[in-house]
């Protein structure tokens, strides 16, 4: 993002058009990091990350201009390293964060604030945590779904430590190549911005790896083109999406952020290439019946 | 009946794509010129068509005014003096000289742009994964590669050149750091050397000048600091290190430190602009105004410009502010100083405009010339690379960080 902010559109937006509000200012202690952020439709709040401060920061939805969050979590007992996206399980009253260097998901709870502990830390080798970006979380199986380096990982909701996943989508059948980011869920369905930007980085912090001797193409003219991908949470293995976004009429080419709205039967994507936001009308999307309803997570025959 | 007919065509995408998903298929390039069924037609996109100035240079020797565009990934060069003819003062876009743009170029998500007069050359920091620095000939325009490119750790902001200590400084915002490379780097090469550490003081680092005169740099912080100074990972690029300690993560206050020149390691700051008096917010460009003896900030949270004596320090006033409806400047991002010419340029991110103003300009003053990427007035939605989106169901809006 080139201004750090929050810009509010009206859904109908088309074109060329001003956003209806912007949260911005250095009161809004926000960065110019945001990979993830999430509506709390239940307490009315927008819950954002602040990657550069280590930070997550709760505002109310309606906040304008220079507004102060109404809560900042941040402190050495939070456990923040580097959180860039966030996702909420609002059955479960949780507040999940996505650590990409620290390769880690942090769970708080909704009305966490200050330097507060976090009730969960999944994180270690067995995790095969790695480039963390979408968590999603199924509140009726107790399953999380994270968006990770080139997969899917489905851990159980409770897992905490170092665990390993009990599941994992992944595989050329998938079309998920590099970099994974935002993840939704709805009924029973990980619904996925499967950008496949390639990217390669030649520093750790600001020291070059020895091993680093070309300046790689660059990442966004990556020929294999993302794509929004839908697959049961219950899914294992080298699975095909159930249903999917993508080609050159959609207009992604690299898609990222992803919100949904099954109300109106919408999903929305933001693609970076494009610089835009697109809104898809897709109500096939949305089922009515949860399409997995088999209690211990096995996917419904 | 116009309606009716939109509303069975909507239904037809519904069904098609409706057909499409009852079957699973790997997501295979379609080989037909006939769309696959998943190649499904946004019914609205929100986006800007026109370019957004993030940095702005001026090079008055040879009459150049260039912008970095993160909205369409180009730059554009102008011609200074004749930047309001063409009907900009009349709300009319300005025609630029050259616009640099295509997919050889290499710029993408680009922020802090600079110019070597000497050599005529225009250098432009990609902030986002593209991780590298672009160096672009004058003459350049449309779809060329670069002169050079090299390679910068990730979150590159600003730049500032040194033709004494032939060098090339970069601020990296997460890192809070910044990286010195000898002036001719091509490809991969290490610094030359870095300036880094809890003594620095640096919290996101953007905007960055070099003054020679007094063999000074002055860098503009955020305040976003990552608590404990590792030199591993960071931002959205991936690390090979886990970095498993917490970090203790601060919001300070937004400040400008000035090191010596040749500064390294982790040094203290010569002075520091930091307080609750100095009406620092979210400081993005900075410049060194020689014939005033001061500093110029982009002050991106209130839509000013401030000017400090280069020998301020504390938490002090500012000696002016530029602020005012009658100023144009709308959420600025990059500041240039053209000392020969008596003029500050601004670059706004809120508006599709650059604004030059008097050097000595204060209050709520209009510029003197314009510079417009888009008919006045035309809307701006801001979008830089949006990573996230949310939905808002109660107000029925799209947030988006951008």
């Amino acid at each position: 993002m080139t201004q750090p902010r929050i810009a509010a559109f009206a859904r109908l937006a088309n074109g060329d058009v001003a956003p209806n509000r912007l949260i911005t200012g250095q009161n809004t202690l926000l960065g110019r990091t945001i990979h993830g952020l999430a509506y709390d439709p239940t307490r009315d709040e927008i819950v954002v990350p602040n990657a550069l401060a280590d930070a997550v920061l709760v505002f109310r939805a309606a906040a304008a201009g220079s507004e102060h969050p109404l809560r900042v979590i941040q402190g050495p007992r939070t456990e923040l390293v580097t959180p860039h996206a966030v996702s909420l399980d609002l059955q479960n009253r949780e507040i999940l964060v996505a650590s990409l260097t620290g390769r880690r998901i942090n769970v708080f709870r909704w009305d966490a604030n200050g330097d507060a502990a976090p009730v969960r830390v999944i994180k270690g080798p067995k995790t095969e945590l790695g480039h963390v970006v979408g968590l999603a979380v199924d509140p009726d199986r107790n399953l999380l779904a994270v968006a990770n380096t080139r997969e899917i990982l489905i851990f159980n909701r409770r897992d905490d430590g170092d665990v390993a996943p009990r599941g994992r989508i992944a595989g050329p059948k998938t079309g998920i190549i590099d970099e994974p980011w935002q993840m939704e869920f709805y009924k029973g369905r990980i619904f996925l911005a499967a950008s496949n930007h390639f990217h390669q980085n030649l520093y750790d912090g600001v020291t070059l790896r020895p091993e680093a001797k070309v300046v790689p193409d660059d990442p966004w003219l990556n020929p294999i083109l993302g794509f929004m991908g839908i697959w049961n949470i219950t899914d294992n293995g080298d699975v095909a999406p159930l249903a999917m976004i993508r080609g050159s009429f959609s207009g992604l080419i690299h898609p990222v952020g992803l919100a949904l709205n099954p109300k109106d039967g919408e999903v929305y994507v933001s693609d970076s290439v494009r610089n835009g936001v697109l809104s898809f009308l897709v109500p096939q999307f949305f089922p009515q019946e949860n399409p997995t309803s088999n209690p211990d997570g096995r996917q419904a025959k | 009946m116009i309606k009716k007919l939109a509303a069975a065509c909507a239904l037809g995408f519904v069904l098609l794509a409706t057909l499409a998903t009852l079957g699973r298929a790997a997501p295979q390039e379609s080989k037909s010129s006939k769309p696959a069924p998943e190649d499904i037609p946004p019914i609205r996109m929100i986006a800007d068509p026109y370019p957004a100035f993030n940095g702005i240079a001026v090079d008055a020797a040879n009459g150049v005014v260039a912008m970095s565009d993160p909205n369409r990934k180009s730059l554009l060069l102008y011609d200074r003096a004749r930047a309001s003819q063409g009907g900009a003062s009349r709300g009319e876009a300005s025609l630029p000289m050259r616009q640099i743009v295509g997919p050889d170029t290499f710029l993408g998500m680009i922020a802090g742009i600079i110019l070597d007069p000497r050599r005529q050359e225009i250098y432009t920091a990609n902030n986002d994964i593209e991780d590298t620095v672009v160096v672009m000939p004058y003459g350049a325009s449309g779809n060329v590669k670069p002169a050079r490119v090299f390679s910068v750790p990730h979150q590159a902001w600003g730049l500032a050149l040194s033709d004494v200590a032939d060098q090339i400084a970069v601020t990296v915002e997460v890192q809070n750091t910044i990286v010195f490379y000898r002036r001719q780097v091509k490809g991969v090469e290490a610094p030359v050397r870095i300036i880094r550490g809890p003594d620095s003081g640096l919290a996101d680092p953007h905007g960055i000048y070099w003054d020679e005169s007094h063999n000074e740099i002055g860098v503009a912080n955020h305040g976003n600091f990552r608590g404990v100074v590792k030199n591993t990972g960071g931002g959205c690029a991936p690390s090979f290190v886990v970095e498993d300690d917490a970090e203790a993560g601060e919001s300070r206050p937004p400040s400008i430190r000035i090191f010596a020149a040749g500064a390294k390691d982790d040094v203290r700051p010569l002075r520091v602009i930091q307080g609750a008096r100095t009406g620092l917010d979210w400081p993005m460009g900075i410049a060194y105004d020689p014939q005033h003896d001061a500093i110029v900030v982009a002050n991106n949270g209130d839509s000013s410009i401030l000017i400090f004596g280069r020998t301020s320090n504390g938490d002090v006033a500012p000696l002016g502010v530029i602020r005012g409806d009658r100023t144009g400047i709308s959420h600025p991002m990059g500041i240039a100083v053209d000392a020969q010419n008596g003029e500050m340029w601004v670059s706004n991110w809120g508006d599709h405009s650059a604004l030059a103003f008097a050097s000595g300009a204060r209050g709520n003053v209009a510029p003197k010339r314009i510079i417009r990427s888009a008919p006045a007035g035309m809307p701006t939605p801001g979008f830089g690379n949006p990573m996230a989106l949310a939905y808002d169901s109660k107000r029925d809006e799209l947030l988006v960080p951008n």
